[in-house]
């Protein structure tokens, strides 16, 4: 049921994308077809690269832009508070086939997706004058969603993927304001390390 | 007794009756005792929830009980608070307390119990207290998980000063936790083992965000996690200030306040303060949208008085203001429209306004402002509706800006808005003579006068000046004037009259007519008498000037000066004086450091004439001279050398040269005479003369050493001041006997140019005299080399020494020279029946015969002819030999050719011509001494040749055929042969 649980419906969530993706999804057939509503591009893989690069270029800017706008310890305490100690992260292989690189990027963008859309939320209401970390953050959501669309593409047109079993970040509504920096804080974390890796394997 | 007895049992039935209900009472009050407690918790206010019921009470009773209630912290021993709670309880009723804890709750479990009495009149003491209820433990457990470390309170949030109490709990007691408010460690008090508390008294207000505390837990220096809290401190919600309400048009209350601080918090933990206005009169209520104002409808025409409170409110507090006021009495009127002006004229006019009806009979209180020329005029007016005012006393021509604002008269409370409006009042004719001066340069036959004249103030002008009229009037024939206008802005110009005197009238001008003249006199007379300069000395202020009083009656004096640099008519400035004053102090922001300025004071007499009086000069401050003089080095000698700055201008300079410094190096240390030991700026040191003569313009400086190096620097000085430091010109004394040598050489040296140029004068002669171009032979050195040989053959011999055995002429016929000239044939078609030989001689007597070509050799040279064929040799006999030497000089041989042409007494003197021709050749062969050893060997060509020109009409002397031997040259024009 777990598994029938992650079939379509979320990949048509991440097309709908809004900050809060976090909510659980609604049951969707086993055998759901690989359908999508748009013909995909030809150089869907050159899309995909040029994505991940221009996430990684700037990713930094955005870890900085965010512990900056936390206050003291975040700056001066990144391996404490800021470590990428992010628990139920989707792993990823740089090793594996491009089909099965392709699927753990896809875990991947959607769980970053959703907690890059928690971080958004909270910050909007912590933060209300960081408009540059605002404008940051829903940058980086924008080609993530992107990003997310392009291995939908590549995974349904060439692997004939219909579905694939994904974890979302952790909910921080019920967290303390602290709690909730420091989770934002070890997300971006670890987005920074993980994006350089992604970047690198395709 | 009946009676007492009666009365007796009816006091003890009562006694015994009161004091049953009273022990009835008291067994029912006894069990009144607290139960059901229930103890809850409110984790975000830190506070304790305590309901519970009381027991037994009597049905539809209602009794004020005491209830005291004691609150216990990690143990029931630990009692942190006792209280008691008074309340009146109602049968079957469940009372609620509530208690705030300072420590978060999450810190440490509490202990709650509690106890009452009866407290009611109705039931008099004693009273006993119940017992204790039995302790309600209350723990908040939010320190769940894997964590090791919890800090609360979480999101707390207070006001800025208040005291907050933080706790961490650890679940590891061996770890060392270090908690820090921004960065800053703080210190606390241990609870337990597990769990210690800070407080912090009086928490700032950092930001908005909220202020970060965190704690470190760490064993040794491993850290093994951070933890932290949000506390959101906010701004103490301030009083609303100013708040007042006014109307306008008695329909809509306008309230106003200043809201303080805003106390917004982000994280939504708190918005902005809100503000809500209440009329107590009307019992409504009205929250308002803004933070700063407020509108409130009017509905009821009845309501005068209003009571408004303004309560400004956010999470932590309350603030209220309140205002009582009558609404007539805060009317606060639009400000006036229609503000016009009419009959503006040039000094006064007529401002118009109209105000905004309010009421009928309403009187407004309107004020007027008129702003112009700087100044500011008020005027109160009270009126009715339309509003008017007469505005006297106007400057013309100046635009002033006049406005006006009105307010209730009755009950004035607030003035309204300004409404305004600018106008210019009309021109009028100049009310002032300008100020004229004048200088005046004499020049032959006549006078220059320029003169200067100040723009009228703008209150004179009275508009703009157009032109200036001047009227020059010759006093001496009265009726001839001139009237020159001179357009604005001009302020000077240029008069060239004769020598008379003249009354000059300026007048300024503008639209409406001409200003009262200015009148000032030019006399016939020279007026710049020779007047000495005095130097004054100027201060920062300016320059103070006294004059002795001209004798006689004056008008007054002028003052009138100019840069001492600068054109006149750049920078001419004048002041006037009256007549009882001798001294003034001319000061101005113009004057500058270090530049010269000229005055000159001039009495005014009663005819307006001028006279001048003194004159001065100075600086205002003076400076020390901005350049040193270019010096000359000259007549350097072994022992001296003059110093000398002829150019230096003394005139030019930012004060008034004192003198100079003349400052000398040399290798000794010893000053010369004269000079003083100085030490220099760099530290160096020098010796240095003092000039006190600011002409004296040369220094020698003597005493010197041959052949040594000095060095001197020269400046001048002033009262500021010498000049500016430079480079140190190098000397060097030449040696002592070089000008001896100079003293020898010299005449030398102008010796052999004379003789150079005597030489080069009589070269002529010398060249003949030393080197001629023919070398005489006598001169030769090949004689002293004849001579020491002393070759007897070689001898020159003397044309009288030498006697020939023979002469052969050989003549031509007459008629063989007659064809010769008339059928021009050539030399080698006559016929020669024998060569013809000449030998010169010093007799006439052997020139008998008509050979007029001489044809001869110089031997002295004996080189090869280069054409054969195209010159003769004479043939030498070896039998004379001694021709050799008659050959040798030209002289010798132009005196035997004239000798010989003389002995041709037949041909006229017009038809013979005689040519001397020097020719050179190139040496072929031998040398010079070899040729007189070998003089029978005819040479092919001699280098030096004798050629004589004969006129062709003369008859020549008819070659052989073969007469190669001879060179005959015969010249004609056209044709040469040789």
């Amino acid at each position: 049921m777990k598994v029938l649980a992650a079939g379509v419906v979320p990949l048509l969530l991440v097309l709908h994308w809004k900050h809060g993706a976090g909510s659980p999804l609604p049951i969707t057939p086993v055998n759901a077809t690989c359908a999508i509503r748009h013909p995909c591009h030809n150089n869907l893989m050159n899309q995909i690269r040029s994505q991940l690069a221009q996430l990684n270029g700037s990713a930094n800017a955005l870890f900085i832009l965010y512990y900056t706008a936390q206050g003291e310890p975040f700056p001066n305490n990144l391996d404490k508070l800021c470590g990428p100690n992010v628990t139920d992260f989707p792993p990823f292989h740089a090793n594996g086939t491009e089909k099965a690189k392709l699927v753990e990027l896809y875990r991947i963008v959607v769980y970053l997706g959703t907690s890059l859309g928690n971080i958004t939320r909270d910050q909007k209401i912590l933060n209300p004058s960081a408009l540059s970390l605002h404008s940051k953050l829903n940058a980086t959501a924008d080609i993530l969603r992107g990003l997310l669309s392009n291995v939908l593409c590549r995974l349904c047109s060439k692997y004939h993927v219909g579905h694939v079993d994904v974890t979302y970040g952790p909910d921080t509504s019920g967290k303390d304001v602290f709690q909730k920096k420091k989770l934002g804080c070890q997300l971006l974390g670890k987005y920074k390390q993980i994006i350089a890796v992604l970047a690198q394997a395709f | 007794m009946a009676l007492f007895a009666i009365f007796q049992t009816t006091f003890f039935l009562t006694l015994l009756s009161l004091r049953t209900y009273q022990s009835e009472v008291l067994a029912e009050r006894l069990p009144l005792t607290p139960v059901s407690l229930k103890v809850s918790t409110n984790s975000t206010r830190q506070s304790l929830h305590l309901q519970w019921t009381v027991h037994n009470l009597p049905y539809h009773q209602e009794l004020k009980m005491v209830f005291q209630i004691q609150i216990s912290r990690i143990e029931t021993s630990n009692v942190i608070w006792v209280g008691n709670y008074s309340t009146t309880v109602k049968w079957n009723q469940v009372l609620h307390w509530s208690w705030e804890s300072e420590l978060p709750l999450e810190c440490a479990t509490h202990f709650v119990r509690i106890k009452s009495v009866v407290d009611d009149a109705k039931f008099p003491e004693p009273n006993f207290w119940s017992n204790w209820s039995s302790w309600e433990e209350v723990s908040v457990q939010d320190s769940t998980g894997q964590d090791i470390l919890f800090v609360f309170p979480k999101d707390k949030l207070v006001e800025e000063g208040t005291n907050v109490t933080i706790c961490y709990v650890s679940r590891n007691i061996q770890n060392n936790v270090s908690c820090y408010l921004e960065g800053k460690q703080i210190h606390g008090e241990q609870l337990d083992p597990h769990v210690t508390a800070f407080n912090l008294n009086s928490v700032p207000f950092i930001r908005n965000k909220g202020t970060n505390i965190y704690c470190e837990a760490s064993q040794g220096n491993v850290s093994e996690g951070m933890k932290g809290i949000v506390l959101f401190v906010s701004k103490v919600l301030e009083e609303p200030k100013d708040f007042s309400c006014e109307t306008e048009d008695f329909k809509t209350l306008h309230c106003t306040w200043d809201p303080g601080t805003d106390t917004a918090l982000g994280w939504s933990k708190q918005p902005s303060q809100s503000y809500t206005l209440f009329e107590s009169f009307s019992g409504e209520k009205k929250l308002c949208t803004h933070k700063n104002w407020c509108n409130w409808q009017i509905t009821q025409d009845s309501q005068e008085t209003y009571n408004f409170t303004l309560t400004a409110e956010n999470y932590l507090r309350k603030r209220s203001v309140n205002i009582l006021f009558n609404l007539t009495h805060r009317v606060y009127l639009m400000n006036p429209f229609s503000v016009n002006f009419e009959n503006v004229n040039a000094t006064n006019a007529i401002m118009t306004w109209k105000v905004h009806s309010m009421r009928n009979n309403f009187t407004y209180l309107c004020q007027i402002e008129l702003h112009g020329e700087g100044k500011m005029m008020q005027y109160n007016v009270s009126i009715k509706v339309n509003g008017e005012y007469f505005l006297s006393e106007l400057e013309p021509a100046t635009e002033y800006m006049a406005r006006v604002r009105c307010a209730d008269a009755s009950h004035f409370w607030k003035w309204s808005e300004w409404s305004g409006q600018n106008f210019t009042t009309l021109e009028a004719a100049p009310s002032e003579a300008p100020d004229v001066w004048r200088i005046v340069n004499l020049e032959p036959g006549n006078h220059t006068v320029t003169l200067f004249w100040k723009p009228l103030s703008k209150l004179h002008a009275n508009g703009k000046i157009l032109f200036y009229n001047v009227v020059v009037e010759n006093l001496d024939k009265p009726s001839r004037s001139e009237l020159h206008s001179i357009p604005a802005p001009a302020n000077s110009t240029k008069l060239i009259l004769d020598r008379c005197s003249y009354q000059i009238c300026v007048t300024a001008n503008n639209s409406v007519g001409a200003s009262p003249a200015s009148v000032i006199v030019i006399s016939a007379d020279p007026e710049n008498k020779e007047v000495e300069e005095e130097r004054i000395a100027g201060t920062e202020g300016g320059f103070s000037l006294s004059w002795k009083p001209q004798p006689g009656d004056v008008i007054g004096y002028v003052v009138d000066w100019c840069d001492h640099t600068q054109d006149v008519l750049g920078d001419f400035q004048w002041k006037n004086v009256g007549p009882n004053t001798t001294s003034t102090v001319i000061s101005t922001d113009a004057f500058r450091p270090g530049v010269r300025y000229d005055f000159r004071i001039y009495g005014l007499s009663t005819k307006r004439i001028a006279c001048l009086l003194e004159k001065k000069t100075g600086y205002s401050q003076e400076l020390a001279p901005s350049d040193n003089p270019h010096v000359l080095v000259d007549t350097l000698t072994s022992h001296s050398f003059t110093l000398s700055w002829k150019d230096y201008s003394t005139e030019s300079q930012p004060g008034f040269i004192q003198g100079y410094h003349v400052y000398l190096k040399s290798k000794a240390r010893q000053c010369h005479p004269r000079f003083e030991k100085a030490v220099l700026s760099d530290g160096s040191e020098c010796c240095k003369y003092k000039i006190d003569n600011p002409e004296e313009k040369a220094l020698i400086v003597d005493n010197l050493k041959p052949e040594s190096f000095y060095e001197f620097f020269i400046t001048p000085f002033t009262s500021a001041g010498e000049g500016p430091s430079a480079t140190f010109t190098k000397v060097t004394t030449p040696d002592e006997h070089s000008s001896m040598l100079i003293h020898i050489l010299l005449p030398m040296v102008f010796c052999v140019l004379l003789i150079m140029v005597m030489c080069y004068l009589k070269s002529q002669w010398i060249k003949e005299t030393c080197y001629p171009d023919i070398p005489d032979p006598y001169k030769s050195s090949i004689l002293s080399l004849i001579k020491f040989k002393e070759n007897p053959h070689l001898i020159i011999m003397n044309v009288s020494d030498c006697i020939p055995d023979a002469i052969e002429v050989v003549s031509k016929p007459e008629g063989t020279k007659i064809q010769f000239l008339g059928t021009r044939k050539s030399l080698t078609e006559t016929e020669l029946t024998k060569p013809n030989y000449l030998y010169l001689l010093p007799t006439e007597k052997n020139h008998s015969g008509p050979g007029p070509c001489i044809c001869f050799e110089n031997l002295t040279y004996n080189q090869a002819a280069s054409d054969s064929g195209s010159c003769g040799h004479v043939p030498v006999s070896p039998k004379a030999p001694s021709m050799l030497g008659l050959m040798t000089s030209p002289e010798n041989v132009l005196k035997a050719l004239k000798n010989y042409i003389n002995s041709l007494g037949e041909i006229p003197a017009g038809e013979t011509s005689l040519n001397y021709v020097s020719q050179l050749a190139s040496p072929m062969f031998g040398d010079k001494d070899s040729l007189p050893t070998n003089p029978v060997e005819p040479p092919h060509c001699s280098e030096y040749k004798m050629q004589m020109a004969v006129s062709l009409r003369l008859a020549l002397p008819p070659p052989t055929e073969n007469s190669s031997l001879s060179s005959i040259t015969l010249l004609d024009p056209g044709e040469h042969y040789c």
